[in-house]
């Protein structure tokens, strides 16, 4: 064997190793040892390419015995296609005029079943330079090509999940910073295709004075230093609009600790952000509105207590016997204004109330005309003609006090604006909704103003005319739409004015008892 | 002012001095035995050193020191005063909610009309 080692000068295939580098001083049998090699086919060919020689390997990875493949072409070894493409000749051929040939691919078993060799043919010659036959070392790989594939295969899969990832920019930056990989999410977020942005610096997606002030630069150098920059900040898109950004910066190495990169991932967080802005304003919103509840609830209590105790002693001045006639006046004066100011505070609170969404509504059924009839009697001491036009009995269900507080806000108004002239009211229903409306026949209101009288604080005429707040119209509809109806008014310059008071009879199926 | 048989007496719970004096001195006209206090823990210490029992409990909600919705709380914890009716008299905002919570008999609103704080005394009394 020693003849035929392999071990020709241009020989130094390290698959080769084991065959290759025999102990020529040792006193071990050479041919023994090749013999017994289990992990690689080791055997010879002729000139020819028969078979010459076999191993244990060989009889391993081939599934052939010693006594079945001698004289054999070698050819056996190889897939049909191949051998029909002369693969086993060509390769012959260059194994003799380089010396050596290597290939990885397909050879065949006995049995038929393909797998993945290494393969290494190693031209003999003798002292002459006359070529004597091949070495050939056939390794088997099907196990390392198959890690090898799927190692490939979840690459590919990796790098496709990246390409496609819509909801994160994910690319990577060479040491220097510049974009050398682009995915889905990064066009979307940034506005800059692959082509476009590849190659250039990644400051361009800084704002210019981020850029100017070095910020892309400290954070490169903190991701190479600490392995890893993170931060939410303002970036900039293709198109110049700024978003709020969470980015992480991460240092790539390779298995020797060398710098190749960085790997970065950027989300648009604009749409968090912007709902994190929202629920604060919210929550400042509300606790203004609680401040002021608060301040109105302690406000209500201050306010009233001195007028409850205001009230009691008029009263008990009252009823105190021969007073003189003069006295009895004032005192009677002196409570109506009492009585005035607790309207007033009445409807502050109440306004404070509707624009809290905190009209509790205390549903009874009642009928509307007793509710109007009742409400109009309290009107009885103004000198003012007023006339109720109805239609049978309509029974509904609504809180009685805020029914009769809205229509006392309309008759109210109409007495206020109607220049003493007779008030008229109506009331209909359709079976479902039930309708009460005030007309008076006062200057009316301009069309532009029709709106605006709902509002708080805002009356249609110059304040100096008229006493209130200017809150029973938007008190009054704010009630009437925590019942789920409405109110509306219809007027002409000159004609007067009609409001209309519309009430579902049954409260909405799904009846939020709470306005607002 | 006198004249009224009932010799009940009415205790009267009030922060505002005011307020309080012309409810004492009102009752009294109509012939009540008052007894008033200025908080919740003044009204307890009268109820329980006193030895008296009154008629009705006049109980403001707003308060310092106790308020009345704590004054009611320990009220009906306490079996020797816990049936004492208790007519709440309240300006607060959406105090006919904390009225029902307190389970208290009657509620008046402040300010009240003497007619109406004399009907409901004189239903308890």
């Amino acid at each position: 064997m020693r003849d035929h080692e392999p071990d020709t000068p241009s020989s130094s295939a390290p698959q080769d190793a084991a065959a290759a580098k025999p102990p020529r001083s040792g006193p071990i049998d050479f041919r023994l040892f090749v013999q017994s090699v289990q992990d690689y086919a080791i055997f010879m060919l002729d000139p020819e390419g028969r078979v010459q020689t076999w191993n244990a390997g060989a009889e391993r990875i081939k599934g052939y015995k010693e006594g079945e493949i001698a004289g054999e072409h070698f050819s056996i070894f190889y897939p049909p296609e191949d051998v029909a493409a002369g693969k086993p000749e060509a390769e012959l051929l260059v194994a003799a005029a380089e010396g050596r040939f290597e290939d990885e691919g397909w050879r065949v078993r006995k049995d038929g079943a393909r797998f993945w060799a290494n393969v290494v043919i190693t031209a003999v010659r003798d002292e002459t330079g006359r070529l004597v036959g091949f070495g050939k070392v056939t390794r088997d790989l099907t196990d390392r090509r198959r890690a090898e594939e799927t190692l490939r295969r979840s690459e590919e899969g990796f790098r496709l999940l990246l390409g496609s990832v819509k909801d994160y920019a994910i690319f990577m930056l060479d040491p220097a910073g510049i974009v050398t990989s682009w995915n889905q999410g990064a066009e979307t977020i940034k506005g800059y295709t692959a082509g476009e942005i590849i190659g250039r610096h990644f400051s361009a997606f800084y704002p210019p004075e981020d850029a100017a002030a070095g910020r892309p630069a400290r954070e490169i150098e903190i991701a190479r230093t600490e392995g890893r920059y993170e931060e939410e900040g303002v970036r900039v898109r293709k198109d110049g609009s700024r978003f709020w950004a969470s980015v992480i910066l991460t240092a790539v190495r390779n298995a020797s600790g060398e710098l190749v990169g960085f790997a970065k991932v950027t989300r648009d967080l604009t749409e968090r952000k912007r709902a994190e802005d929202e629920r604060l304003r919210l929550a400042q919103a509300r606790e203004a509105v609680r401040l002021r509840d608060e301040f109105l609830v302690i406000a209500s209590h201050e306010l009233k207590t001195p007028l409850a105790a205001l009230q009691l002693q008029l009263d008990s001045l009252g009823v105190i016997a021969d007073l003189p006639e003069r006295a009895v006046k004032q005192i009677g004066r002196a409570a109506r204004s009492g009585a005035r100011l607790v309207a007033l505070i009445d409807t502050l609170l109440d306004v404070a109330r509707v624009t809290a969404g905190r009209v509790v509504l205390t549903r009874e059924r009642f009928e509307i005309g007793a509710a109007v009839h009742e409400v109009v009697d309290r009107f009885g001491a103004e000198a003012i003609q007023i006339v109720i036009r109805e239609k049978g009995r309509v029974e509904g269900s609504w809180d009685r006090l805020r029914v009769e507080q809205i229509i006392t806000n309309l008759i109210g108004n109409a007495v206020k604006y109607g220049a003493g002239k007779p008030i008229e009211i109506k009331i209909a229903s359709d079976g479902r909704v039930v309708s009460v409306t005030v007309t008076d026949h006062g200057p009316g209101i301009a069309e532009e103003d029709q709106g605006r009288i709902f509002s708080k604080f805002e009356r249609a005429v110059p304040e100096q005319h008229f006493g209130g707040l200017g809150l029973g119209l938007y008190i009054g509809r704010q009630l009437a739409e925590a019942h789920g109806g409405s109110i509306e008014v219809e007027s002409k310059l000159g004609t007067g004015a009609t409001f209309t008071l519309r009430l579902p009879i049954d409260p909405p199926a799904r009846s939020a008892e709470e306005a607002g | 002012m006198s004249g009224h048989p009932q010799a009940g007496v009415v205790l009267v719970v009030e922060d505002d001095t005011e307020l309080r004096e012309i409810l004492v001195e009102v009752l009294e006209d109509h012939g009540y035995r008052v007894v008033a206090a200025s908080n919740g823990l003044e009204a307890l210490q009268r109820l329980r050193d006193g030895g008296m029992k009154p008629c009705v409990i006049l109980l403001d909600l707003m308060m310092p020191i106790m308020d009345g919705r704590t004054f009611r709380t320990e009220q009906r914890r306490d079996p020797a005063i816990t049936d004492i009716p208790v007519v709440m008299l309240s300006a607060q905002l959406d105090a006919l909610e904390a009225a029902r919570e307190m389970g208290v008999k009657q509620f008046l609103e402040k300010p009240v009309a003497l007619k109406q704080l004399l009907r409901v005394v004189r239903e308890n009394c």
